[in-house]
Formats: C-alpha cells, sequence, structure tokens
C-alpha cells in the first residue's frame, strides 16, 4: 500500500497514550544532585553585592555556579545570521527582568537547592523600569538595554527593518479612501504540558550526556559548546521527544547551566522548573503594537499600505530580529499591494524575553492586517470575501521584498470557505483562479508590481 | 439584554522553512539483514508528529511497508543535523533528507536486486517489500532477501544519506527590504470563518464554529494534518479571547501563575471545527507536501475580532477579546475620527497618543 497520504497510526502513540514514553523526567539516575536558581526579584537593577558563600558552606551543596565560572557569558544564539549576542547566560552587574537567573545551586534534594538559594546574599539597587513599548523612544524613558531602548543592528547598522515598494505617496494622493488602525495581540504562555526540565550526566570519558527537551537537539547543543568553549564531541544531547514546545523550547533555558553545574560538581544534575517558573520565567509570545494605514480605492482596491510595528522584545533580543524580518516580510498577507513604507523596531522593555512561538512574526501580523482588512470592507461597503479575492495574491504578483508568487492559494482557500458556509460569490468571483492577472483583475496600479513566475 | 451572533472571515499565508532559509537538515539510512530500514535523523518530535511523518516518506520511497521502518531521533551521536523543530520545517525541509536518503538507499538495493535478478537495476521497480521488473511483476525478490544477499554475499552495508539546504538569501538592501534570494521555499495558505455569541449584559464572547480550510500541498497523513489543523484552530480561539500573561499589559503586574489564574483553552471552549484540505503541490516539499503546522493558529483571532464586529457593531483589536474590553467597548460605542478621506480608528491607542512625540505614525491624508 501505499504510505504517503495514508492514515497511518501515530508513531509513538500508543506510548503517549499509555504513558509509556520516556520524557526527560522520567529518567532517573541514582546519585542525582537537585537544581535550583537565584532569580532576580527586581525587574531592573544594578547588583551590587552577590555572595555565594554562604549557599556554598552549607552541607548537601554541591555546586553553586554564577557568570564568573561560564567560558563565554554572553553568546549570541543567532550569530549564524549576523545578531550580534546580548543576554548573559547568568546576570553580571545588572539584571533586566524580574525572574532573571543570577546564580545556580546543586544540592542533594529540591529542598536543599532551595534553601542554599536563599542563602545567597543579593544586594541591589533598583532601577526605574520601562515597560510600555510606545514610550520607549521618549527622551526621558527609562535605559533598559546596554544597546540603548530599541535594537540597533539590522544591515547597515540601521536601526529598524524596512520595507519599501512602488510609490507609496502616489497611491496615498491616488487613494479615496484611507482607512487607519491599531491592533495590539498580546503575550501569552507556550503552556507545554512538559515544564522546562534537563538532566547531565557527567560520564568516566570526560563527556557529557544531556537529557534535553529541546526542540532543536544540534541547535541547542551549539549552544551549550559555544558557552563552554568546547568541540561538539564533548557532548551527546539524548532527547527528541518532547511534551509540548510550541517555540518554546528552541531557548535551550536549562542545558549550558545544568551542564556548568554537573562539570563542577562532577556529579548527575537535574533542574525540574516548577510551573510558577514556567509561567512566570520562561519566555513568552511577544506582544506587538502595530498600527496600518491603507489607502484605497472606492471599489476595494488596496493601492498603498503604511505600516509601522513594534515588537515588545522584553529584556533581550533573543530571536526578535529574525521575528520582526518574518514580519516584514509577510506584511501584506495573501495579498499583492503595489505601494508599501513598512518600519518595524524591536523594542526592549523591563519584562521577560520573548521568543518563538507557533507562527513566529505572523501571527500577529496576520491579525492586525486581516482585522483590518474587515473593517476596509465595513467602511466601504463591499463584501468581505469579494474585497478579500479582488486582492488576493496572483501568480506572477511579487511580495514585499519583490519576490515572485509562484504557486498562491489565496483564491481557492477563500472561494472553499465561502462555499461552505452557503455564501453566495457573484460570477466573476466564482469564476476566479490564481492564475497570472489579466482584464478586470489587473488593473493600472498592479501593472509595475509584476514578475516573471518563469523566473523563480 | 440578549445575546448577538456573528460571523467573520479571514485569510493568510506562511512561508515554510525558516525566513532567510540556511537552516539544514540531514538524516542517514541503514538496511538490517532482513530488509528492515533504520532511520536517522535529528528532528525532535514536539507532538506534530515528525516521526510519523517521516517514517512514511521513507517507507513511501524505499517502497517497503511502513511498520518496516524504525525511527531514531534520540540521541546527537548517532543522528546527524538537524536545524530544529520550529518555522514549519519538519516535514517540508527535514522530510526531504529522509527521502533523499531513502533515495541513495533505494539505488543500493535495485542494484543489489539486479545482481541477483540478472536484469538492469533501470528496468527494476519497488513496492511493498519486493523488487520487481517492470513489465513483467512476476520476476521479483523481495527486499528482504536482497538485504539478505547484500550482508551475506556481497559483504555490503546498504545505506544511504541525505541532506537539504536551501541557501540563506541576504537582504542586499536594507533600505527597501530587497533580496538576492527568494526568503521562502514555500508558501502555504488557508482561509477561515469564525462564528460567536456576545452576551451584550456580560461582555463573554463563545466561538460556536470555526470552519477552515488549508492548502497544505500534500496531506502525507491526513490524520495528523488534521491534527494540527484542530489543534491550532483552538490555540488561534485562546489567541482570541481568552490568553494573556500581562492581563494589564503594559503593566507587569498580575500575571497569572498557574493553570488556575492563567486562562488557556479547555476542552469545554472547544467550537465546532470544520476542516477542509486543499493540495496544491510544492516542486520543493516532499511529495509536495508544504508545512502548516504554526499558520494553523493564525487566521481565528482576526475572524473572531471580525464576527465580533458583526454580533455587536464594536471592533476590538486589542487581543484577547475579554468580556471587559468588549463592555468597555460597547459602552464607548467609538466612531472613527473622520476627516477628508482619513477613516482612522484607536487613535487612543497610538504612539501618537501615548508616546513623547520622538516616534510618530505620520499618514498624509
Amino acid at each position: 500500500m501505499k504510505a504517503v497520504g495514508a492514515r497511518l497510526p501515530r508513531y509513538d502513540g500508543i506510548a503517549h497514550v499509555t504513558g509509556r514514553t520516556v520524557f526527560v523526567d522520567d529518567v532517573r539516575i541514582p546519585g542525582t544532585l537537585w537544581v535550583k536558581a537565584l532569580r532576580s526579584p527586581s525587574h531592573h537593577a544594578k547588583i551590587t553585592k552577590l555572595d555565594t558563600e554562604p549557599a556554598e558552606r552549607m552541607k548537601g551543596v554541591h555546586a553553586v555556579v554564577t557568570h564568573k565560572d561560564v567560558p563565554l557569558n554572553v553568546y549570541g544564539h543567532l550569530s549564524a545570521l549576523g545578531i550580534p549576542g546580548d543576554e548573559p547566560l547568568l546576570a553580571e552587574d545588572v539584571v533586566r527582568y524580574k525572574g532573571q537567573p543570577i546564580a545556580i545551586v546543586a544540592a542533594e534534594s529540591e529542598e536543599l537547592a532551595r534553601a542554599a538559594v536563599e542563602a545567597i546574599v543579593l544586594s541591589l539597587d533598583e532601577q526605574p523600569a520601562l515597560f510600555d513599548i510606545r514610550k520607549a523612544f521618549d527622551p526621558d524613558a527609562p535605559q533598559v538595554h546596554h544597546w540603548g531602548n530599541w535594537y540597533p543592528h539590522f544591515e547597515a547598522e540601521m536601526d529598524r527593518r524596512q520595507i519599501r515598494k512602488g510609490d507609496i505617496d502616489a497611491a496615498f494622493d491616488q487613494a479615496d479612501t484611507i482607512v487607519q488602525g491599531v491592533y495590539r495581540p498580546a503575550a501569552i504562555e507556550h503552556v507545554p504540558l512538559e515544564t522546562q526540565v534537563c538532566q547531565v550526566v557527567p560520564e568516566p570519558n570526560g563527556r557529557l550526556t544531556i537529557y534535553s527537551c529541546t526542540q532543536a537537539l544540534y541547535f541547542s547543543m551549539g549552544v551549550v559548546a559555544a558557552h563552554l568553549q568546547q568541540p561538539l564531541n564533548k557532548f551527546k544531547f539524548v532527547g527528541g521527544t518532547v511534551g509540548g514546545g510550541f517555540g518554546g523550547k528552541v531557548d535551550t533555558a536549562t542545558e549550558t547551566m545544568c551542564c556548568l553545574l554537573a562539570l563542577k560538581s562532577g556529579k548527575p544534575v537535574k533542574w525540574r522548573w516548577t510551573r510558577e517558573e514556567e509561567f512566570l520565567c520562561s519566555s513568552t509570545r511577544a506582544p506587538w503594537h502595530m498600527e496600518i494605514a491603507d489607502a484605497v480605492s472606492k471599489d476595494g482596491w488596496i493601492l498603498g499600505r503604511k505600516m509601522l510595528t513594534l515588537h515588545d522584545s522584553g529584556a533581550y533580543c533573543r530571536f526578535s530580529p529574525y521575528g520582526l524580518t518574518k514580519h516584514s516580510f509577510h506584511h501584506t498577507g495573501a495579498y499583492t499591494i503595489p505601494n508599501l513604507s513598512f518600519d518595524g523596531y524591536v523594542v526592549f522593555t523591563n519584562r521577560v524575553p520573548t521568543t518563538a512561538m507557533r507562527g513566529f512574526g505572523v501571527t500577529s501580523v496576520s491579525f492586525a492586517t486581516e482585522t483590518h482588512l474587515s473593517r476596509i470592507a465595513e467602511v466601504l461597503g463591499i463584501d468581505p470575501f469579494e474585497l478579500r479575492l479582488k486582492n488576493a495574491n496572483r501568480i506572477g504578483d511579487t511580495s514585499p521584498n519583490g519576490v515572485v508568487y509562484t504557486d498562491p492559494s489565496t483564491v481557492p482557500t477563500i472561494q472553499a470557505i465561502a462555499d461552505s458556509l452557503g455564501h453566495e460569490l457573484p460570477g466573476e468571483y466564482r469564476a476566479m483562479t490564481p492564475a497570472q492577472r489579466e482584464g478586470q483583475w489587473l488593473p493600472d496600479h498592479l501593472v509595475s508590481q509584476l514578475g516573471n513566475p518563469e523566473e523563480h | 439584554m440578549a445575546t448577538h451572533k456573528g460571523r467573520g472571515v479571514s485569510a493568510i499565508e506562511y512561508p515554510t522553512g525558516m525566513n532567510q532559509n540556511g537552516d539544514p537538515s540531514q538524516a542517514w539510512i541503514k538496511i538490517k539483514p532482513d530488509g528492515r530500514v533504520d532511520v536517522f535523523a535529528g528532528t525532535s518530535d514536539i507532538g506534530n508528529g515528525s516521526k510519523t511523518i517521516q517514517s512514511q516518506i521513507v517507507a513511501e520511497t524505499l517502497g517497503v511497508p511502513y511498520d518496516w521502518v524504525t525511527y531514531d531521533n534520540s540521541n546527537t551521536d548517532s543522528s546527524p543535523v538537524c536545524t530544529g523543530t520550529f518555522a514549519s520545517r519538519a516535514t517540508f525541509v527535514a522530510g526531504m533528507a529522509v527521502k533523499k536518503a531513502a533515495e541513495k538507499a533505494r539505488e543500493r538495493i535495485l542494484e543489489i536486486a539486479s545482481k541477483e535478478l540478472e536484469i538492469d537495476p533501470a528496468d527494476l521497480d519497488v513496492a511493498d517489500g519486493e523488487v520487481f521488473a517492470k513489465g513483467s511483476p512476476q520476476k521479483k525478490i523481495s527486499v528482504a532477501d536482497v538485504a539478505a544477499a547484500a550482508t551475506w554475499t556481497y559483504g555490503e552495508l546498504i545505506t544511504g544519506t541525505g541532506a537539504q539546504l536551501k541557501p540563506y538569501a541576504e537582504i542586499v538592501d536594507p533600505e527597501t527590504g530587497r533580496v538576492d534570494l527568494p526568503p521562502h521555499s514555500a508558501i502555504s495558505y488557508a482561509a477561515c470563518a469564525a462564528e460567536v455569541e456576545v452576551d451584550d449584559e456580560t461582555g463573554q464572547v463563545t466561538v460556536t464554529r470555526l470552519v477552515s480550510c488549508f492548502d497544505v500541498g500534500r496531506a502525507i497523513n491526513p490524520t495528523l494534518v488534521e491534527g494540527q489543523i484542530e489543534g491550532g484552530a483552538v490555540q488561534g480561539l485562546g489567541l482570541g479571547v481568552l490568553e494573556n500573561c500581562y492581563p494589564y499589559y503594559p503593566s507587569v503586574e498580575h500575571r497569572g501563575a498557574q493553570f488556575g489564574s492563567y486562562l488557556a483553552p479547555g476542552m469545554e471552549d472547544l467550537p465546532k471545527l470544520e476542516t477542509l484540505i486543499i493540495e496544491n503541490p510544492s516542486a520543493d516539499g516532499p511529495y509536495g507536501a508544504k508545512g502548516i503546522g504554526e499558520m494553523a493558529n493564525n487566521p481565528q483571532p482576526p475572524a473572531i475580532a471580525a464576527a465580533v464586529y458583526d454580533a455587536v457593531g464594536v471592533w476590538v483589536t486589542e487581543l484577547p477579546i475579554t468580556p471587559e474590553r468588549v463592555l468597555r467597548a460597547l459602552e464607548a460605542k467609538a466612531e472613527p475620527r473622520r476627516e477628508g478621506k482619513l477613516v482612522s480608528f484607536d487613535e487612543e491607542l497610538s504612539v501618537n497618543a501615548i508616546g513623547g512625540g520622538a516616534l510618530r505614525f505620520e499618514v498624509s491624508a
């Protein structure tokens, strides 16, 4: 029988539903020490004193690690994409969000590890905090980050992601109506059933075995190897079966710190985040702020779009510049808009760093642009299906950065939804296909954006 | 006081594989002496079903039953590079790596079968665990016998390796965002309709029906595709009406720290779900497949927002659309500012209203 296209049973489905799948927390290694972290109680503060000696002196505490123990404390996870590092593995002189790890301990029980964390002496000099990305640009705004309040390292050291296409001013001049709105989706938690968890075993041959819930074994191994300044064959990552991730387990939140404690103590260590840590200290989906103004004709063509996006990155950049770039590349959604002016900023605030989550960079822009289209339909008094079909991207149209669409399915997916709701479409919309534009679907304003689909 | 019904629609697109590409995946395969297949790949299965999908691709490519395939992604000593399970790439990119590895192993199987059958490998095909002559399928040898011959007669190990990598697309003009190569490998598309009931006394929005249509390129396993779409729909419902880390954003106070104080969708929130699948194959994906894992939660929030407007005549553009926000909007009944040809909504939320003036969103009407 054919395997592709078949409704075959999930490879590990029986094991999952009978509770026999081995996740990281099911691994049992004798002699394992338990890990807890001293986390910042403040949203923004200078560290004036950090004394771990009282914890180190406690019986049953085998290792305490601070930034001084990390061979490379600041490592850029996206250095391969030209995004420099900014986030310390363990805080040095400043904490920028509540929950930021400052020191970690390994002890013979979770209770003892918790007591050791409490024994560490920490003094802070509180600093003003910034939470509203719309105020980050104010001259008197609290300074969140050593790079400033927004990411300054896009190509050519630009401080924003820009898209420019066509002639935006002409489009707004020609418009019959300009529809403007503001869209603000929230931060949400990934809520994996399996919280962040890691077990590290120092092997007799000098290697480290890392039982990891990472979504990306090799990526996380690269991160650990860089922080520890060791070659890849020092490590064996064991994993590949993850109890829910949704993007939050790309962060490599526990692995490096567990390796440092295992090396310092010479014993196996395990760190299992509580549900409270998962909710309050793990990264979240980013909150976004998007402002859109669309230049439209009275018969429903979108002639131009002007857009400002502020991406709330939290205290460090993690994957945010990547997410914002992806966002900008898709800010016309499933439509062709020939004249564009987009500016996007990755803005720092004193909240937990935000990270990738299902639909990274695009979930936000889909909400903003699609709600905006529904509003345009309402303002113009046009059927929302027809407005969408009219502006739908077609073969040979070009994307915001000039790439030719070769196989868009916007038209058939919208038609299928109309059919399933019993929504009657006029004949010319019913007959529409994704094929290259012609006739009434190729008005003058869409001619100059056309590309050649054969060239791609 | 009454319950009002409303309906909204949306249409979206989403790229498959990392934006700007440059994200490799690799795999290798070995065949046991009885023809059973060991696949080694580094792709984490986060519940998305990548072990299943990649095993199906290998079974199809090799022409052996699905249950002959053992899939090992358990560690980095035996499995090669996979950039990771994100960017909707586990089927599209990593699935291509296992397909290429299986194609190489298939070539070796046919070469050894060719010696046993004394038929040119180009004239052989393989299906259901048997190698046979094209046009005269009675001339055949089982893959198990081929593997045995490789092991015991020819002293060979049948293997195959595969790697998939699209080159990184540089932004060559940061002023305009122009790139030197396509920044995506394939784009998937979806449309969605949401039906809601809004209680104008409590502000409660109940999503009663979500109809989704996705272009998946090719459904390698329709059951798992439907699972992704249904799971995504419920997560999109959470984005739309329930979930929020910071209930008083941008304030960081009153964060929920447990399931009881953070509203994630539960079974009681499940609306009627209807799923339609379109297959518009991608030239770059395994058997035409695209990736839809992530985008599955993208079309619902805007369709819900439009449905709420349809029901009670207010636009709530801050998510989630909570009872409090609905009631405040109903109380305010805000009209857009109309000036010349400008129709401007939500001005109280703008950087122009909240910021100190250093950054403004300027639109000349």
